[in-house]
């Protein structure tokens, strides 16, 4: 569904990733681990061009996206069906709730309003905070925000979701809700790449996971084969050092 | 000494002459208005130069900003009003409104001057919201327009507006420098009272307290204006 061959990316004289080549299938559940300025984050913002590829391709469902072939071609039509959340939520602070989640769809997709509302008070309820509809983001705790931002998220039906550390930001007692909401997500098929230092989340729901180290995929594999066998060394000093 | 006690200050020898400090006042306020209007379009115009993606705006953007800023405001004054017609470039007289063209020369060149000022000022305004929020938006599929309508500009707003409103205050203290260009502004009452009275100091006060009420008035009204915005 997403593929990416040997995608590079510097910034200036710092080579961040270094070909990254890989095949995300429909269903699949990936976790990105790294220490951190690996070039984990960097990789998931490439896959929805976030961050242009310095070299190299990403092809979503069959569509070149760093080529650019077609003329018509559109990165926002594309971004529609890859969602996307944030380790810093970024909700739009100016919107209630429920406008944050309804924006996009209504001025994107243009959906009605009633139909728009009527989606996402349906993925409120999913993420457990449809009584904070009418309030402004400001209001909400961490983990709350990023609730909303998942259900924004989700409003456009994205065919992959994309968390870039979503519990990091976060109190420690707010991480659990979040993670369950993503859990959810998760197993009821969502394709879903997350960058994340929760390596118990990884283990329980990745069915894949991918150890991103200087920029290059340096192993990959089920949870099983990366947390209890890694071949790398660099993969088990990391391990080492975050598992306790 | 009685050199000294024969200095005497005395107010009411102001009073016959209200109606001058009244008349100028008023075009104090209107050339300041009209200034910081055409100095919102303007710096509008620059902001989107400066935020081109083609560098042929950017440099032109950035000169402009540069040179208004680098240079005195008298000058640009008088380069318009008098250096322009003086090359053959004649500044249009508004019948009626400003039929010798003095008037239209000064807005010009003060709307021109606060244009730069009010370019930085929307600039500063756009990068203060955080990157987070465009990538935001265009990860749901926004274009930069869309981005900039429904998420950049309203809280860019609440950071501009009171800063907008802080150049309108500057603006009516610097158009005072058009008094030197013959408009008959707040400041341009000094020199009509003087003549009539032969006193110094009185007309001098009398204008800096229209001048204060001016100001204290507006900055009041953008306390109110902000305290809004914030609760908004």
């Amino acid at each position: 569904m997403l593929k990416t061959v040997n995608l590079h990316k510097h910034f200036g004289k710092l080579k961040v990733l270094n070909g990254i080549t890989t095949e995300i299938q429909q269903g699949e559940v990936v976790a990105v681990i790294g220490a951190s300025g690996s070039g984990k984050s960097t990789f998931l913002r490439c896959l929805n061009l976030l961050e242009e590829p310095t070299s190299g391709e990403v092809i979503f469902k069959g569509q070149n996206l760093t080529t650019r072939d077609d003329k018509n071609f559109n990165i926002n039509k594309v971004r529609e069906h890859i969602g996307m959340v944030f380790q810093h939520f970024n909700l739009f602070p100016n919107m209630t709730v429920l406008e944050n989640i309804t924006l996009a769809p209504i001025q994107v997709k243009g959906l009605s309003k009633e139909e728009a509302e009527k989606k996402a008070v349906e993925l409120l309820k999913k993420v457990g905070l449809l009584e904070k509809k009418d309030v402004y983001p400001n209001t909400l705790s961490g983990g709350q925000k990023q609730r909303v931002a998942i259900a924004r998220a989700l409003a456009m039906e994205p065919d992959v979701m994309l968390f870039d550390e979503p519990t990091s930001a976060l109190d420690p007692e707010m991480v659990k809700e979040v993670l369950l909401v993503i859990k959810d997500l998760a197993k009821s098929g969502m394709t879903t790449v997350i960058v994340t230092h929760e390596m118990g989340f990884a283990k329980e729901v990745a069915t894949r996971v991918m150890f991103i180290d200087n920029g290059i995929i340096l192993e990959e594999g089920s949870a099983d084969d990366i947390f209890n066998h890694p071949k790398e060394a660099r993969t088990k000093e990391f391990l080492d050092k975050v598992m306790y | 000494m009685n050199t000294l006690l024969a200095i005497q200050i005395d107010f009411t020898t102001m009073l016959p002459y209200m109606n001058y400090f009244i008349e100028g006042a008023w075009m104090t306020l209107k050339l300041s208005m009209i200034t910081v209007l055409l100095g919102c379009v303007i710096g509008f115009v620059a902001t989107l130069g400066k935020r081109s993606k083609y560098k042929i705006f950017n440099l032109l953007a950035t000169l402009y900003t540069q040179i208004i800023r680098g240079t005195p405001i008298l000058l640009q004054l008088m380069l318009i009003r008098y250096g322009l017609p003086a090359i053959g470039v004649p500044i249009p007289a508004i019948p009626y409104l400003d039929p010798d063209g003095k008037l239209t020369g000064c807005v010009l060149a003060l709307g021109i001057n606060s244009g730069a000022y009010v370019c930085e000022i929307f600039r500063a305004g756009l990068d203060s919201i955080d990157k987070g929020q465009t990538e935001a938006a265009r990860s749901l599929g926004l274009d930069a327009k869309q981005t900039m309508r429904f998420v950049i500009l309203p809280q860019a707003i609440k950071t501009i507006l009171p800063t907008l409103g802080n150049e309108f205050i500057m603006m009516i203290k610097e158009s005072s420098l058009v008094s030197t260009l013959g408009i008959f502004d707040v400041m341009y009452t000094q020199k009509i009272i003087q003549s009539l009275t032969y006193r110094q100091f009185e007309p001098l006060i009398v204008i800096a307290v229209i001048y204060l009420i001016m100001t204290t008035t507006l900055t009041g009204l953008l306390g109110i204006l902000e305290r809004k915005l914030n609760n908004a």
